[in-house]
C-alpha cells in the first residue's frame, strides 16, 4: 500500500508539472520570446531547482479541510490513494481538454470525496473549504485580470508613439518586451517550482510516517524530494501542449507587450498571495491574466466561449475528482481486491487517455503558432485548414474508437469522470475552420 | 473570512505589477527614441532606459528573494 501511494503520489507530480507548464509558459511561446522546446526545458530546469530550493513542507496536506489531528479524524494511506485517484484522473481529463484546471484543487477534491466516503461527512471542515477553495477561486482570475487588464493598458499607453507634427504612427517597437517576459515567465516556473512539489513531498513523507518508517515531526527525507523533484520536472518538460493551446492561443491573442503584462500580473499575484496569506492558486492566477490581457489590448478578442469552457471546468474539478475519489475509497474499504481493482481500473483509464490523445497530437510543433508580422497571410491559413482538416478526420476515428472501446468497460469506476464528459471541445484552431470542415464532412 | 487578507493581496499585486510593467514599459519607449533618426542626445536616452531596466531587475532579485526561504526567513 505505502508502494503503491508513493508511485501515485509520484504520477500526480508528475501531471501537476505537464498541467502548470501553460501558466508560466504559455505566453512567451504564443508571442515567439523563446521557442518551445527551450521554454519547456527552462521551465523544468527552475521546477527542479525550486523544489530542491525549499525543504519546508506543506503541515497538512488538506490545509484543513478535513479534520486531522486528535479530535477529528485520522488520514489514512487508504485516503491519500482515493484522493489521489480521483486528482490524477481529473488532471488527465482536463489536459486531455486542454483546459488549464487548479491541480491542488482536484487534490483536494479527491482527499474531500475520499475523505466523505470513508469516514463521513463530518470530517470535512466547511468554513474551511470556503475559505481556502472557493473564495480563491472566485477572486484570484478577478484580482489577476483587473490587474492584468490595467497593466495592458499602461503598457500600451506608455509605449505608442505618435510623430509630434504629423500625428501619424510612428513604429512602435515593441520587441524589448519578448526579452522582460523570459523573466517574469522564469520566475513563475520557479514559485511553482518551491510550492507545487512540496505538495508531493509532504504526502509521501505523511505516508512514510503513517507506516512507520519515519519518525513523525521529521522532515522529507533527501530520496523524497529529490524524486519529487525530478517527478515535476519531467512532468514539465513532457509539456501539456494542449493546454499551452489553449494558454496562449486559446483565450486570445497574445502580443509581446500585453504577455509582458500579464506575465508580470501572474508573478506579483502568485508572489504577493503566498507571502501575504491569502493562498491563491497559480492556474487561474494565469488564467485570469491572460483574459484580463486579452481586454486590455485594444483590437483583440478574448474568446469567451472558451472562457467559459474553463470555468465550467473549474467548477467541476472539486465534485468530479471528489466522485473519484469517494468510489476509490469505498473499492479500497473492501480489501485487497478493492485496492487492485482501483489500481487496474485507475491505470487503465489514464492509459486510455493517453492513446485517446495520440490520435490528435499536440506538441511543441504545432501547439501554438507563432507568426511573425507581415508573413504571408494566405500560406497561414492554408495550413491552418490542411491541419484542421486531418484533426477533424483524426478526432472522428478516435471518437469512432472511443465509442467502441468505451461500451465494454463501461461499470469500471474509473471510467465515471469520462461519462459525465460533454463530447471533445473543439480546440480554437478547429473553430476558425469550421465551416471548411464541416462542408468537408457533408461532402 | 479574511476580507483585509484579500483587499491586501490584490492591492499589493497591483501595486507590484503596475511598477514593474510602468518601468519597463518607460525602458522599452526611452530605447526605442534613443533608435530614432535624428535624436538630440541619444546616449542620455539610451542610459535612462538602462537605468528602468535595471530597476526592473532589481524588482525580478526582489521576488526572488520571496521565492527562496533561505531568505525570507
Amino acid at each position: 500500500m505505502v508502494a503503491l501511494v508513493i508511485a501515485l503520489a509520484l504520477f500526480f507530480d508528475f501531471t501537476n508539472g505537464f498541467h502548470d507548464t501553460a501558466n508560466a509558459m504559455a505566453t512567451p511561446i504564443a508571442t515567439g520570446a523563446i521557442k518551445p522546446k527551450t521554454a519547456v526545458t527552462l521551465a523544468a530546469i527552475l521546477n527542479l531547482v525550486g523544489a530542491f530550493l525549499s525543504t519546508e513542507v506543506a503541515k497538512t496536506v488538506s490545509g484543513g479541510i478535513i479534520r486531522e489531528g486528535s479530535e477529528g479524524v485520522q488520514i489514512t494511506p487508504e485516503i491519500i490513494f482515493a484522493g489521489l485517484m480521483g486528482a490524477i484522473l481529473w488532471n488527465m481529463i482536463t489536459w486531455l481538454k486542454g483546459l488549464p484546471s487548479s491541480s491542488s484543487h482536484a487534490l483536494f477534491g479527491g482527499l474531500i470525496g475520499a475523505a466523505i466516503a470513508g469516514i463521513g461527512f463530518n470530517s470535512i471542515n466547511l468554513e474551511t473549504l470556503l475559505q481556502k477553495v472557493i473564495l480563491p477561486a472566485i477572486f484570484a482570475p478577478l484580482i489577476a485580470g483587473a490587474v492584468a487588464y490595467v497593466c495592458t493598458r499602461l503598457a500600451y499607453a506608455l509605449t505608442s508613439r505618435h510623430d509630434p507634427e504629423t500625428g501619424s504612427k510612428l513604429t512602435q517597437k515593441r520587441g524589448g518586451f519578448r526579452t522582460g517576459q523570459i523573466f517574469t515567465s522564469s520566475l513563475v516556473a520557479l514559485a511553482h517550482g518551491t510550492n507545487d512539489a512540496q505538495k508531493t513531498m509532504g504526502i509521501i513523507t505523511l505516508v512514510l510516517i503513517a507506516a512507520g518508517t519515519q519518525t513523525p515531526g521529521s522532515g522529507p527525507q533527501f530520496w523524497v524530494i529529490a524524486a519529487c523533484a525530478l517527478a515535476i520536472a519531467i512532468g514539465t518538460y513532457a509539456g501539456g501542449w494542449r493546454i499551452i493551446r489553449t494558454m496562449g492561443s486559446g483565450l486570445t491573442e497574445v502580443k509581446p507587450a500585453q504577455g509582458f503584462a500579464a506575465e508580470t500580473s501572474t508573478a506579483s499575484a502568485i508572489l504577493a498571495s503566498s507571502h501575504l496569506g491569502f493562498a491563491l492558486s497559480t492556474t487561474q492566477v494565469a488564467s485570469g491574466s491572460v483574459i484580463g490581457s486579452g481586454m486590455g489590448r485594444r483590437g483583440t478578442t478574448v474568446r469567451w466561449s472558451m472562457v467559459g469552457k474553463i470555468a465550467l471546468g473549474w467548477l467541476f474539478t472539486l465534485p468530479a475528482a471528489g466522485i473519484v475519489g469517494a468510489l476509490t475509497a469505498l473499492l479500497v474499504k473492501t480489501g485487497v481486491v478493492g485496492v487492485l481493482i482501483a489500481a487496474v481500473a485507475g491505470t487503465a483509464a489514464v492509459l486510455f487517455m493517453f492513446f485517446y490523445s495520440r490520435k490528435s497530437v499536440v506538441g511543441h510543433h504545432n501547439a501554438v503558432e507563432v507568426e511573425e508580422a507581415g508573413q504571408a497571410v494566405r500560406f497561414a491559413k492554408k495550413k491552418a485548414m490542411a491541419r484542421a482538416r486531418t484533426e477533424a478526420k483524426a478526432k472522428a476515428k478516435a471518437e469512432a474508437k472511443a465509442r467502441a472501446k468505451a461500451n465494454p468497460q463501461a461499470p469500471s469506476t474509473a471510467e465515471t469522470p469520462g461519462a459525465t464528459q460533454s463530447p471533445p471541445t473543439e480546440t480554437p484552431a478547429d473553430a476558425e475552420a469550421e465551416a471548411i470542415t464541416t462542408k468537408d464532412a457533408q461532402r | 473570512m479574511k476580507w483585509l487578507e484579500l483587499l491586501t493581496v490584490a492591492g499589493a499585486t497591483l501595486a507590484a505589477a503596475v511598477t514593474v510593467v510602468v518601468l519597463y514599459s518607460l525602458g522599452v519607449r526611452l530605447t526605442a527614441i534613443a533608435g530614432d533618426a535624428e535624436q538630440p542626445s541619444p546616449g542620455l536616452k539610451r542610459s535612462l532606459a538602462y537605468a528602468c531596466f535595471g530597476l526592473c531587475g532589481l524588482a525580478v532579485l526582489f521576488g526572488l528573494y520571496l521565492i527562496i526561504p533561505y531568505f525570507s526567513r
